[in-house]
């Protein structure tokens, strides 16, 4: 009782009301810790590494984990802390830049579709209709096999096929608060359609488009992985965590610390992603939370 | 009623013609004929070839000639195995595939069920948090790491199913089926739940407990209908991701579906196999997303008085 006459004397904007719900969201800040985690080691990889991530140690061979090799060596003898810790910088990369894309285009789409309403709305979204027909994996899968598996390609491609549930999402938004008076405000103040999309519509959905890009980014890496992990994303000797999987698939007879070790730091990712961008969501938009 | 799914199936023929135009625009742009890598040949052989094969003619004749054997249910020969046509890998591919779709479909639809109504039932206890969180793991584990794990604790280790292989020795397909299960049981348990919430607070709901019925009945009787709608609306899209999963699942465990042989088509750069599975696939997930929508208007009242309304 006493706290709540606190927040009344004191005033909280809706973030901040958001922020303290976050924070009393334990499962939310525990992935939100690991995810720092996980992002400092990508950032810091190149000075804190123990060794090379295409240095062999052929004599070595695959060890277990000892104190020179945290997570143990590979069957060439390459130290495996090392290269988990260069899959992280790909699949993090892969994670945020396929995502930016696609929110790039899903929100200008949605938005724009949303706003403008009418035939173009119900041709826009046809499209986006169609598009969730086709059998996007298979597409990406193409697109490697065809023009080979760059980096670039990987980010393009990803992003492509995750702007579509973005555009839904954010078109269903802006009906709503495009009949609001501050639009019509603007509207009558002679703003144009773009400098309202941007500067009145777009900021008033941030919410909604916060919590799904959180919900974006494991998809991706996932998305990535898999295509590393079928042997069609990125190429040796550089290494990510789903060419990690499976590397580690191949000899797990033997040497199973090989497929446990990646497997681990992209489940935990993906774990902490996903706590993270449920607690947001039950943060930003109470009604959307599931309880 | 009959109208609408006449209206849906109208609907998807421009995305079958996309996705067949797109494909072919694709492969065909590839750097490099499908002859390009095979060494030693002699140039009078390529261009004989590419004549038996009608790669000479104008793209947009070669596209309608491709349209038109496809609507005769014919592929075309696999560029890579030259003595087969895709119709024969994808015969033969298919049902290994579908079965494993169908086996895993059914772990997802009665474990995710049983764990979501049974959340459901009593929200913030244990009795919900146990099946969730279980959940929330079985969403973030990818099928290749849970696949890989499952084999190394029950095949290799305690030795209880086998490793590899699609119905040859007895047991064989539960740990396919699991692993390419388990995840989407992870998201009905979800939806199920979410959905099942939803409707334990309508007043019906409250009407039937005050009448005295016993929980069961109003759980299986009452609620169930309308709490598995998402789970229904779920299931259609969930096939494509089923599809593409196992991919993955079939490399692992060795199983000789169409999701291994499109792989491996892609390594070989098969192109009129992989042209012929995209648009395979397509053709399939076309259907589920058709056949799941039409299941959503049978079950939902509502839905159904809009569609017939609309005569």
């Amino acid at each position: 009782m006493n706290e709540l006459n606190i927040n009344i004397e004191k005033g909280t904007s809706l973030t901040q009301d958001a922020f303290i719900r976050l924070r009393k969201n334990k499962m939310a800040m525990i992935g939100l810790c690991i995810l720092i985690f996980f992002i400092a080691i990508a950032l810091l990889t190149p000075l804190i590494a123990p060794y090379t991530y295409e240095g062999q140690n052929l004599e070595l061979g695959a060890t277990s984990p000892s104190q020179q090799h945290w997570l143990g060596t590979d069957v060439l003898g390459r130290d495996q802390l090392t290269r988990i810790m260069y899959g992280s910088r790909v699949s993090l990369m892969v994670g945020f830049i396929a995502t930016a894309v696609a929110l790039l285009i899903g929100v200008l789409w949605g938005a724009t579709a949303g706003f403008l309403g009418g035939r173009v709305d119900a041709i826009m979204m046809r499209i986006v209709d169609a598009l969730y027909a086709l059998p996007f994996t298979i597409f990406i899968i193409l697109l490697t096999v065809i023009f080979g598996s760059s980096m670039l390609l990987l980010f393009l491609a990803i992003g492509a096929v995750e702007w579509l549930t973005m555009a839904r999402i954010v078109r269903g938004q802006v009906l709503t608060i495009k009949r609001q008076e501050f639009v019509e405000a603007a509207i009558t103040m002679g703003l144009s359609p773009w400098q309202i999309i941007t500067r009145h519509l777009i900021p008033n959905v941030l919410g909604p488009i916060i919590v799904y890009t959180t919900l974006t980014i494991p998809s991706v890496i996932l998305l990535e992985s898999f295509l590393s992990f079928l042997g069609l994303g990125i190429q040796p000797p550089q290494s990510s965590w789903g060419s990690l999987i499976s590397g580690g698939t191949e000899t797990m007879e033997e040497y199973p610390w090989l497929l446990v070790f990646p497997g681990l730091a992209l489940s935990l990712t993906l774990f902490s992603l996903n706590f993270l961008g449920d607690g947001l969501r039950d943060a930003l938009d109470p009604r959307a939370s599931k309880d | 009623m009959y109208l609408f799914i006449l209206k849906r199936i109208l609907q998807s023929i421009p995305v079958l013609l996309g996705v067949s135009l797109l494909t072919f625009i694709m492969v065909r742009s590839a750097p490099g004929g499908p002859f390009d890598q095979d060494r030693n040949v002699p140039p009078e052989v390529i261009k004989h070839l590419n004549e038996h094969y009608h790669l000479n003619d104008p793209l947009w004749k070669q596209y309608l000639d491709y349209l038109w054997s496809l609507l005769h249910g014919d592929f075309g020969p696999s560029f890579k195995f030259q003595s087969h046509t895709v119709n024969d890998l994808i015969a033969a591919g298919f049902p290994p595939t579908m079965e494993l779709a169908f086996y895993a479909t059914l772990f997802a639809l009665i474990f995710g069920l049983i764990a979501g109504i049974t959340a459901s039932l009593k929200p913030n206890s244990l009795q919900d948090y146990v099946p969730m969180s279980t959940a929330m793991i079985g969403i973030c584990m990818p099928s290749f790491v849970l696949g890989p794990l499952l084999l190394l604790i029950f095949g290799i280790w305690l030795q209880w199913l086998p490793v590899a292989g699609w119905g040859q020795i007895d047991g064989d397909k539960i740990l396919p089926s699991v692993t390419l299960g388990a995840a989407y049981a992870a998201y009905i348990a979800r939806i199920s739940r979410g959905g099942m919430l939803e409707i334990l607070s309508q007043d019906y709901i409250r009407t039937a407990r005050a009448k005295g019925l016993s929980t069961a009945r109003i759980v299986f009787v009452h609620a169930l209908r309308g709490g598995i709608t998402p789970v229904i609306s779920f299931l259609g899209p969930a096939i494509a991701g089923l599809l593409a999963g196992s991919f993955v699942v079939e490399t692992i465990f060795q199983i000789p579906g169409l999701g291994r042989f499109y792989v491996q088509a892609a390594f070989n750069r098969d192109y009129t196999m992989i042209m012929g599975c995209t648009i395979f696939f397509a053709f399939l997930i076309v259907i589920f997303n058709l056949l799941a929508d039409v299941l959503l208007v049978l079950l939902n009242p509502k839905l159904r008085q809009e569609v017939s309304g609309g005569r």
